[in-house]
């Protein structure tokens, strides 16, 4: 068994990767295909992983596809219909404007998701630039690169977020996302660098670097590869608290404008009106609960599916 | 050890310097004016005096000068908006409210979530767990403004006869409370899942075995040996999450009409209120830093690896 | 091991975690005990809607600091009634000859550590708001005043035009002030609050600090009894008042709610005993809270209004249409459901002279009439059909915006909505408006009841003209209106100049869209006291609990 990796300060812990099970050869491609197939299996064993990735998914489809085929102009106003309770015709209701709510919570789900999306990208980006950079190359560079990720660190994430949207000036969907991102890349910087520093010491790396291979070429082929388990983990690890902060923003205001909406805003519509007509407020939060509850539990799935050691008894 | 105080105490200096500049060039690229509040405008000779008085028509270096000077010395400013007023007034009064309120939530979130996570990894894959895990799941996952709203619908209004629960407000201890479990809920769950997590984590490990081939009692292998060493990445989180609680209570307090910082916050920014913004940025810069350095400190105390690791 | 090195250490670790967020919970935020709470014994609780941004009669702007300085001062001149009149208050008497106004004070005002108000507490609390080193915001209402303005835009030589702002305490309780021109509604005027007296001792010891509850003297029938920001701001009762006789309250305890859905709550718990008359009611909320007994809802001047940049849609035809779209019915009774009274002017209803002021103009239908606007639509020549439309982030404005959206729509104007933060909003509002703003949201509150207040916005030069709209003939009637004495002749004038914008040829710069409305809910017990006019001002010296 592969010697324990150091914990990083901030994550929940590292997944030391062992080597290829089958087979003496320690080239990079025919590890993955092993990994990955092994990961599928045991992924696919844990139940809640998989009903959670197949809701998540479900969602996608009722986000993106939904407004496609819906009978319903989700921008038209018509207060003869405003406030109705579920139905066969609209089956969520409709809102204080009378607009289709399964319409408009599928509008909602394409702008909170893809600002999540987008946001979380734009973390990982920089963060594995930054983190893969600063471990890799060790040393002062690196010692200095974490000197200044820790000052980083002192700057408030929501104020920030604030403050970079009022900058921005109008608050959009890109705005959202460099918003949100600005100040959240740090952890996974930080889990990345940890990570690289870990790989670094492994035998095959250092044997690539024997054979006299360039630094890019190790980074890319070895190292990278090695990560991704960790960065689509990530990925989800990171999903709920953009999620989460652009439900925030938009509550106190400061996300999309109209006649857009994501689920954000359509929960502080709903929270002024939520004594007469409570389903405005609920059927946003759920949403959003329900997409964080499927990150967790497909990060919780894929952590174990990539790291055999912390199986459950 | 001291090294690493020492170290990171005389980093704290930049790291302030840098949050002041960043907020004070960010500060300076919105545009807004602070004096103009309402939809009447101010009548050009105003609005000079106005720049004059508070310094706004020096030379932007001269302006950072005096203000980080401020900084160093503990003049944060005078408020730009609430025209009788300091921002150390501002910081005085309403920071001991985010204080005690993230404070009220972190305990609320430590006290509960630690036992129920310790109790769901001792008793894996029970219905226990499960049900633990669900609740403390959809505690984590649903939106504080819907926690908030809900707690107040049902305990303070509906149920008010048999909860002492205002609805709103910060005044006596019945008014703590539901603020305090709406804000925690989230890091509650986060806690219990962790502690789990851990805690199972740790039950695989040789020496647990050894301990319990041994034959000692369950309850002492769980209490000495599991405990503690499970409670390791719980610490690690809780200093960051301390630092969020005390930020980003803004939605708490905006619906519990609490008087902290965070509602300060969000006014002085869309009120363009320069210096209660950059006053309260560094203050919880600060915050961010003390929590942060705490941990890493006590981390470093706990586990000897990564003190040599980070050396 | 290194595990049981730390054996002790991670059990001090989670005792020292405890202990700091315990005492993090147990410090901080002190529970102090304010008044008692519920009707009982002329106590009451009411909200303030939000945190007095200064008490300071020469610094405040808005609704709330001037409710509670008016309830802790003693204006020379009050408002009563239903039509506003001016009644005298501290100011016994006073004489109008042309452009000199003479107050006449009483001899029984009092400061509440004792001191006699005088004369020149007036005058050197006038000079003190004109000066330039004070940076009020209100100075300009003082510009009536001969060497005011020149005073308070001084750049140098500043003392020597201080003496020659004509404001003159002739004696003790006698206040001499000589006008730039005969205006009127200078007595309305001087009944706001920032004509108030402020005590020269304190302000010069406490400097900026004076208004905080330990260090205030004030002279009204309440005192500041409990001030913490941004949560309560209690007032009790004066005792040695002038009139403290009359006054039925004993203290009034106030919370400072600003999320209308929380006050509503309160109210519903019991826990307020009014909310809404400062801050609104949710308009959500409203149809529920229509029905219950403690509903109240009064008249209040002001007009909600879409403004044109006239630079960027100069086509009058094509801003009549717009305006003819416009479904005032449906939004004020799906959107703003306050009963609110749907705009024929922009003169609102309640202000002297509004039957003949108003012009019940044929651009401002009712219920729109869509079908005239589209023919209107047509004739225009260039039409513009993408149209942004600024606002900013509160949600009835948002609402409201998305309405008229649909309802241009109509038009074949697609409408672009850019919802900007307040202080963004107001940059690009200008004047002038910044060039990408098509229309633009607002609302105009009278600081004082005479129509010029209203009308006097659209001149070229007014400092809250954002159209670029600029019309000599209106300019030249505002003028007029300003050196006329007479009522009957001013409110003809008055007319013209709506007929100017809305008339049969009017060039409609704007489109009013309602006239505001305060709704509140109040206790039963102080329902029939609890008045609120329309200047949104409460009387807390005339509320009794019943």
């Amino acid at each position: 068994m592969a010697t324990p990796a150091p914990r990083t300060a901030s994550g929940e812990g590292t997944l030391p990767l062992e080597p290829g099970l089958a087979g003496p050869e320690a080239g990079a491609a025919i590890q993955q295909s092993n990994l990955w197939k092994d990961a599928w299996y045991r992924y696919v064993r844990n139940r809640a992983a998989v009903v959670a990735g197949a809701v998540f998914l479900l969602m996608l489809a009722y986000c993106i596809f939904w407004p496609l085929i819906s009978p319903y102009d989700p921008n038209e106003v018509d207060f003869s219909q405003a406030r109705q309770n579920p139905s066969l015709e609209h089956p969520l209701g409709t809102d204080s404007f009378g607009r289709d709510l399964l319409t408009r919570t599928a509008l909602g789900g394409r702008i909170s998701i893809g600002i999540g999306f987008a946001a979380t990208l734009v973390i990982l980006a920089i963060g594995v630039a930054y983190g893969a950079t600063s471990g890799f190359i060790g040393g002062k560079l690196d010692n200095a690169m974490m000197r200044v990720l820790d000052a980083l660190y002192g700057l408030p994430y929501l104020p920030f977020a604030i403050i970079t949207l009022a900058v921005i000036g109008d608050a959009g969907f890109w705005s959202l996302v460099i918003a949100l991102s600005i100040a959240s890349w740090l952890t996974t910087a930080r889990i990345v660098r940890g990570q690289t520093i870990t790989l670094k010491e492994n035998d095959y790396v250092r044997a690539a670097k024997v054979v006299g291979a360039r630094w890019q070429r190790v980074l890319v082929r070895h190292l990278l590869p090695n990560m991704l388990g960790i960065l689509v983990i990530a990925v989800f690890l990171e999903l709920p608290g953009v999620i989460l902060g652009e439900a925030f923003l938009s509550f106190i205001g400061l996300g999309i404008g109209p006649p857009d909406a994501s689920w954000g805003s359509m929960a502080q519509e709903g929270y002024r009106v939520y004594r007469v007509f409570p389903l405005l407020i609920v059927i946003p939060s759920v949403a959003i609960a329900t997409l964080i509850l499927c990150a967790n539990f497909i990060a919780d799935g894929l952590r174990d599916a990539l790291d055999p050691r912390t199986r459950e008894t | 050890m001291t090294a690493l105080v020492v170290r990171r105490l005389i980093w704290t200096i930049p790291v302030i310097l840098l949050v002041i500049f960043l907020t004070f060039v960010l500060m300076r690229q919105i545009e807004g004016n602070p004096f103009r509040t309402s939809e009447r405008a101010i009548p050009e000779s105003i609005q000079r005096n106005l720049e004059e008085k508070y310094g706004l028509d020096r030379p932007w270096y001269v302006q950072y000068a005096k203000y980080v000077r401020g900084v160093f010395t503990g003049d944060l400013g005078p408020s730009l908006v609430l025209r009788n007023r300091d921002v150390n007034d501002i910081v005085r009064e309403h920071f001991p409210v985010s204080l005690q309120l993230g404070g009220l939530a972190m305990l609320f979130a430590l006290v509960v979530g630690i036992p129920l996570g310790m109790l769901s990894a001792l008793r894996a894959n029970t219905w226990f767990d499960y049900g633990a895990m669900f609740v403390s799941s959809v505690g984590f996952a649903i939106p504080s403004f819907l926690v908030a709203t809900l707690l107040i619908y049902y305990f303070a209004l509906q149920w008010g006869e048999y909860f002492p629960f205002p609805t709103s407000g910060w005044e006596g201890w019945e008014s703590k409370v539901l603020p305090s479990i709406a804000l925690g809920l989230g890091p509650m769950a986060y806690f219990a899942r962790l502690t789990r997590g851990s805690m199972l984590e740790t039950l695989q490990q040789d020496y647990i075995r050894t301990a319990r081939a041994k034959g000692l009692r369950w309850r002492r292998v769980v209490v000495v040996h599991t405990l503690r060493n499970s409670l390791i990445p719980v610490v690690t989180a809780a200093g960051p999450i301390l630092g969020f609680l005390i930020t980003g209570s803004f939605i708490i307090e905006q619906i519990f009409a609490i008087p902290g910082i965070g509602r300060y916050y969000v006014t002085a920014v869309t009120g363009r209120d320069y210096s209660v913004v950059m006053g309260l940025t560094v203050l919880l810069a600060l915050i961010v830093i003390v929590a942060n350095l705490v941990v890493d400190i006590l981390y470093g105390f706990l586990d000897p690896r990564t003190r040599d690791a980070r050396a | 091991m290194t595990w049981t090195r730390s054996k002790g250490r991670v059990g001090l670790l989670v005792l020292a975690m405890l202990t700091l967020v315990l005492s993090l919970a147990a410090c901080g935020g002190g529970d102090d005990d304010g008044g008692d709470e519920g009707a009982a014994d002329g106590v009451i609780t009411i909200n303030w809607g939000a945190e007095p941004p200064s008490l300071d009669p020469g610094l405040a702007t808005d609704t709330t600091s001037s409710n509670v300085i008016l309830n802790i001062m003693d204006p020379l001149v009050k408002l009563e009634g239903e039509e506003l009149t001016p009644t005298p208050s501290l100011a016994e008497s006073w004489d109008v000859e042309g452009a000199t106004v003479t107050f006449h004070l009483r001899d029984d005002g009092q400061w509440t550590n004792g001191d006699p108000v005088t004369a020149e507490d007036f005058e050197w609390s006038w000079k003190r708001t004109i000066s330039p080193e004070l940076a009020a915001d209100y100075a300009y209402q003082f510009f009536g005043i001969k060497g005011a303005a020149e005073y308070n835009g001084c750049e140098e030589n500043c003392d020597a035009l201080r003496d020659q702002v004509a404001v003159e305490a002739v004696d003790d309780l006698t206040l001499r002030v000589e006008l730039t021109s005969d205006q009127p509604w200078f007595i309305q005027q001087a009944a706001h609050h920032s004509f108030l007296a402020v005590h020269r001792p304190t302000v010069e010891q406490f400097g900026e600090k004076w208004t905080e509850a330990g260090n205030i003297v004030t002279n009204g029938p309440f005192q500041l009894a409990r001030w913490e920001h941004n949560a309560n701001l209690d007032l009790v009762k004066w005792a040695d008042w002038r009139n403290a006789d009359d006054v039925a309250l004993e203290r009034i305890n106030g919370r400072m709610i600003t999320e209308g859905t929380t006050a509503v709550q309160a109210f519903e718990a019991g826990e307020v005993d009014e909310v809404g008359a400062l801050g609104g009611l949710p308009p959500e909320e409203l149809p529920r809270l229509k029905g219950l007994p403690e509903y109240e809802q009064t008249p209040s001047l002001g007009t909600y209004y879409y403004g044109i940049n006239t630079e960027n849609i100069p086509d009058v035809n094509q801003r009549r249409a717009m305006s003819l779209a416009i479904d005032r019915r449906t939004i004020i009774d799906n959107i703003a459901q306050a009963d609110q009274l749907p705009a024929t002017g922009f003169t609102p209803s309640g202000m002297p002279g509004y039957d003949t002021i108003t012009p019940s103009s044929e651009w401002l239908p009712e219920s729109g009439d869509i079908e005239r606007a589209k023919e209107l639509m047509e004739q225009v020549q260039n039409p513009v059909t993408d149209v942004t439309l600024v606002i900013n982030d509160a949600p009835g404005h948002r609402d409201i915006a998305v309405a008229v959206q649909s309802m241009w729509a109509e038009l074949g104007i697609e409408t672009e909505i850019q919802q900007q933060e307040w202080a963004q909003f107001l940059e690009s509002l200008g004047p002038p408006p910044a060039r990408s703003t098509d229309a633009y949201r607002l609302g105009w509150i009278g600081d004082f009841v005479d129509a010029i207040n209203f009308l006097e916005l659209w001149t070229c030069d007014s400092g809250n003209n954002n159209t670029n709209w600029c019309n000599e003939e209106y300019d030249s009637l505002v003028e007029q209106a300003r050196g006329t004495a007479d009522e009957g002749e001013r409110f003809d004038l008055y007319s013209q100049l709506e007929e100017v914008m809305f008339g049969p040829d009017g060039e409609v710069p704007i489109m009013p869209i309602y006239f505001y409305t305060n709704v509140s809910l109040q206790r039963e017990s102080i329902k029939e006291t609890y008045n609120q006019n329309l200047l949104d001002q409460i009387d807390l010296s005339e509320v009794v609990e019943e």
